[in-house]
């Protein structure tokens, strides 16, 4: 039976863990609302963006250059993937749910005989893969710090994977991140960058069409098309930086709620079994006072 | 008189969005006024500024921008632009110094950077129509 002095320290330690995870809790709930912002003030671009693409799309007709960013390469033997997670731990199942996403995404594209390469964004994605897949790993990023740097920080990998597109080094282009649905929940979500997955949007592309008749370019569509491609990448890399962000902001809060919540309910019952215990020793002692005194 | 609405946007928020009298836009060709009316176009812009003017013509603000893409139909222009500074609270002596900064590197990234620099002095310097 452990003493009151033990069961006392491990109340005090528990309690103290509480209070750090409660703090870490605020913190992140701080950080989730400015994340959220960013993320929602980076939407009007990308929408926009998206809507000239889509009314543009039609023209690009299978080009060189620039163009096959989204006509692609005519080949799908090489794959990059590009598993976006967190710098730091402490968030629940977020990194480990890219890691595992993008393991099984690896695996099942070797499977069907197609050669993957990997660029992981964050340190924890980084870390995994550096023990179980190093030889595959090109470059990687970590300590982005999205919320403070901003755009730049897309820009970079952007810039890296369009260097390596054109120079020939893959076809596809796969990015893995978590998807901010609500405050509590992350979806991991598989995407398409390279090339440009207009599959989605040719419903909304249709209707368009037919409401927004012609435009007049200028200097032509294919330059703008040139231009708006690259961009278009970057700024895809841009929201799913954030939309992880503002994930694992959301992520560490739902977390360390719950770490709050275990310590609470580890003190009461440890607090319970204090008392009990000294309830127990006083009782024994009343025993063998009141027997000693019978003795006499 | 009627107005056209405009919004500027950057990768990271919605800077401007108001009704308007008009906005000259500093396209790849030349720089092209926007009326309410205005045809349908897309257009790539160069680093330049964005001057726009209230109903009665009195210029309400001036942005530079260091490249981006225009769409104008009647009733809307949008603008995207990759970086975007107020005109006003730009500063000479800063644009200045970072011009001598780039000319010394030679690597083609700041060559990019050096040109979006000089059409800033350049807007900074030349001269505002506060009324058309």
């Amino acid at each position: 039976m452990p003493s009151l002095k033990d069961i006392k320290t491990q109340i005090n330690s528990v309690g103290s863990t509480k209070k750090i995870t409660s703090a870490m809790k605020m913190v992140a709930a701080s950080k989730l609302r400015r994340s959220q912002e960013k993320a929602e003030a980076a939407r009007p671009y990308s929408s926009r963006l998206e809507e000239m693409l889509s009314s543009l799309a039609s023209s690009a007709a299978s080009g060189e250059g620039i163009i096959k960013l989204l006509t692609g390469t005519g080949n799908d033997q090489n794959y990059i993937v590009v598993p976006v997670s967190a710098d730091r731990g402490l968030c629940g199942g977020f990194n480990s749910s890219i890691n595992r996403e993008t393991f099984k995404l690896v695996k099942s594209l070797e499977g069907d005989g197609k050669k993957v390469q990997l660029m992981p964004v964050g340190k924890k994605s980084r870390d995994f893969f550096n023990r179980v897949m190093k030889d595959q790993i090109l470059e990687s990023f970590v300590d982005l710090n999205v919320s403070s740097t901003g755009y730049e920080s897309a820009l970079n990998i952007s810039n890296k994977l369009q260097e390596l597109y054109f120079d020939g080094k893959f076809d596809k282009c796969i990015l893995v991140f978590n998807k901010f649905k609500s405050a509590i929940s992350q979806e991991v979500t598989q995407q398409q960058l390279i090339p440009l997955d207009v599959s989605n949007s040719e419903k909304d592309e249709e209707k368009e069409n037919t409401s927004n008749a012609i435009y007049d370019y200028e200097p032509d569509e294919e330059t703008i098309l040139q231009d708006l491609l690259p961009k278009n990448v970057s700024i895809q890399i841009f929201k799913v930086l954030l939309e992880s962000d503002a994930g694992e902001q959301g992520a560490r809060m739902a977390a360390m709620d719950n770490a709050t919540r275990n310590a609470g309910e580890m003190i009461d019952s440890l607090t319970l079994k204090y008392n009990r215990t000294r309830q127990a020793f006083i009782t024994k002692e009343l025993i063998e006072i009141i027997s000693g005194a019978e003795s006499i | 008189m009627a107005t056209i609405s405009f919004d500027l946007v950057s990768p990271e928020h919605l800077i401007f969005n108001e009704e308007v009298g008009m906005i000259i836009v500093p396209g790849k060709d030349g720089d092209f006024g926007v009326l309410p009316g205005h045809s349908k176009l897309m257009s790539s812009l160069r680093p330049g500024r964005i001057m726009v003017y209230s109903e009665d013509k009195n210029l309400l603000k001036s942005f530079f921008v260091s490249g981006g893409f225009a769409e104008v139909n009647p009733e809307k222009c949008i603008i995207l632009a990759e970086s975007v500074d107020d005109i006003s609270v730009l500063d000479k002596s800063i644009i200045q110094k970072s011009i001598e900064d780039l000319e010394k590197l030679d690597d083609s990234k700041s060559k990019e950077q050096l040109l979006i620099a000089n059409a800033k002095l350049d807007a900074v310097n030349s001269i505002i129509y506060n009324k058309i």
